[in-house]
């Protein structure tokens, strides 16, 4: 009994700083002071917010899947690594989330700027004349989310692979599968989960990025979190909150929905073995 | 068992080298002397250390970070480590669901967190007070918490401290002499975590804090006007920082799961 008393700070805190703060946003989106559609109405009849809502949900996607391609191969090489190497190898990817999300993009800045290193070199190279606009572009928004996500993705996918059983993909080469037969019948279906739930944490974790657009992007590569924080300087708490409901519902359905689809997935492949 | 694709080793080299390319740019940059942003810098100097060290605004911005992110984190690791004594070994379905409200602050983007304690610390007269900045990244730093001492608590022997409650010891000594001393590496590298989860903290403390400035609150106001290499040596002394805490924490880490293996 007296160990259901320790939970009670933790309910307060939780309580206190993060339930009823959501409680509240959903209260200023949904009520003013009676109930009102009217900020989402607001939403979703202005172009431009619209616009940012859908481009929000298609940097998203495409940062994860960028993350699915190219850390679901990384995570395969260092597990079919012999084990004492494989902790350096995880290292290697796991060190650069140490740095600052910050430094990270102040980084990115000085690299892809128009008197930035890459523009610099290509000039002294005399490769261009003039320099590239790479800087405040859409193009700057994916290298910096990608470079911040792709570990998140490396690691989950990494550590759903350790649990499978090597000695299955052997035994699939023993009764006369090739390599490439052994991967796509035993190693895929089974690593499959995990790439999923990783794909989803990193697009999950995409929805609410607000420092890599904010100085990375240009004018029109805004998303949700930067509209949220322009109503809030503005004082529209309201409108504000009716953004913020918008962006965790959808964020919730993409989740539902894929691991809907992605259940029904794998209990069809159950069904076809 | 090994592969030996080439082609995989190539990937993963590049891959590393993308991971850690902004590591790489940002140390040559901290160390040049030149007000003009040149690669590879033509002088190298401390000009930008010695910037940001005798800088009054970003030290109390600095030292103001490392106040709230030292309470945060004290918070939330004492609070956390509460919550997974009383969430128990056994899973149930009540254990389940608070399990899943303690880490859901991971899950929600800060930006709503950040507005809904705004609004509330509005209405109750604590804006704009460190006190209420450090309970917030208390708040998103405890998912961590439960998640990094739940995993540990769960793998100590519990017949330890159920053999010092019989030899007569109350709970909490029983606790505290059985079951603390191999879940203090987890507490503690928890705790580095939760501290870093506040330091590097940007939009609630950019909504709840109006006249004073945190370390990030500075980089960012900084950033958006100009491209400062003070910021590039304040990157590479908290790379360093960082990088050392987590290796202090990962070799706790290890330290602990040897000794429970034992």
């Amino acid at each position: 009994m007296t160990k259901r008393l320790t939970l009670l700070p933790g309910i307060a805190l939780i309580g206190m700083l993060f339930l009823i703060p959501v409680g509240i946003v959903f209260q200023q989106g949904l009520f003013d002071p009676v109930f009102t559609t009217e900020h989402f109405v607001r939403f979703a009849t202005r172009g431009a917010y619209m616009r940012i809502f859908w481009s929000t949900l298609q940097i998203s996607t495409v940062v994860a899947l960028v993350c699915l391609l190219v850390g679901y191969p990384i995570a395969y090489f260092i597990v079919r690594q012999p084990p004492a190497r494989r902790p350096f190898l995880m290292f290697l990817v796991l060190v650069p989330m140490w740095m600052s999300i910050l430094a990270r993009t102040y980084s990115w800045m000085v690299v892809l700027g128009k008197e930035g290193i890459i523009n610099q070199s290509l000039i002294w190279l005399g490769l261009i004349d003039e320099p590239i606009k790479m800087l405040f572009t859409t193009g700057a928004v994916y290298v910096a989310m990608v470079q911040i996500m792709l570990p998140i993705l490396i690691v989950t996918c990494f550590s759903s692979m350790t649990e499978i059983d090597q000695s299955l993909l052997r035994a699939a080469r023993i009764m006369g599968a090739s390599p490439r037969k052994a991967f796509r019948e035993v190693f895929l279906p089974l690593s499959a989960e995990g790439a999923i739930t990783g794909t989803l944490i990193v697009f999950i974790l995409s929805m609410g990025f607000f420092i890599v657009p904010a100085l990375l992007g240009g004018r029109r590569d805004a998303m949700l979190a930067n509209v949220i924080s322009g109503q809030v300087s503005q004082t529209n708490w309201g409108f504000a909150a009716a953004i913020s409901i918008v962006l965790l519902g959808a964020t919730l359905l993409v989740l539902v929905l894929v691991r809907g689809a992605s259940a029904k997935l794998v209990h069809h492949q159950e069904e076809a073995h | 068992m090994q592969d030996r694709n080439p082609l995989l080793t190539l990937f993963y080299v590049l891959v590393v080298i993308f991971l850690f390319f902004p590591i790489l740019i940002v140390v040559p940059i901290s160390f040049s002397s030149g007000r003009f942003l040149s690669f590879p810098p033509e002088e190298f100097g401390l000009r930008w250390y010695i910037n940001y060290f005798s800088d009054p605004v970003w030290m109390a911005a600095t030292f103001r970070s490392l106040r709230v992110a030292l309470g945060a984190s004290i918070l939330a690791t004492f609070v956390g480590t509460l919550s997974v004594i009383g969430l128990g070994r056994k899973r149930s379905k009540t254990s389940g669901a608070l399990t899943a409200l303690f880490v859901a602050p991971a899950i929600v983007p800060n930006i709503i967190v950040a507005l809904g304690v705004f609004i509330l610390a509005v209405r109750m007269g604590v804006s704009d007070n460190e006190l209420t900045l450090v309970c917030a990244h208390a708040a998103i730093g405890l998912p961590f918490v439960v998640l990094m001492v739940g995993s540990a608590y769960r793998q100590i022997d519990p017949t330890l401290e159920r053999a010092a409650r019989i030899m007569g010891a109350g709970p909490l000594r029983a606790f505290l002499t059985a079951t603390l001393p191999p879940l203090t590496p987890a507490i503690l590298s928890a705790g580095i975590f939760a501290f870093f989860v506040s330091f590097d903290e940007l939009i609630i403390s950019l909504f709840l804090m109006s006249s004073a400035e945190t370390l990030p609150m500075r980089i960012w106001n900084d950033l958006r006007f100009e491209i400062n290499p003070t910021i590039a040596a304040v990157s590479v002394f908290f790379v360093v920082v960082t990088t050392l805490a987590m290796t202090i924490a990962e070799l706790l880490r290890r330290r602990a799961e040897k000794n429970n293996a034992a």
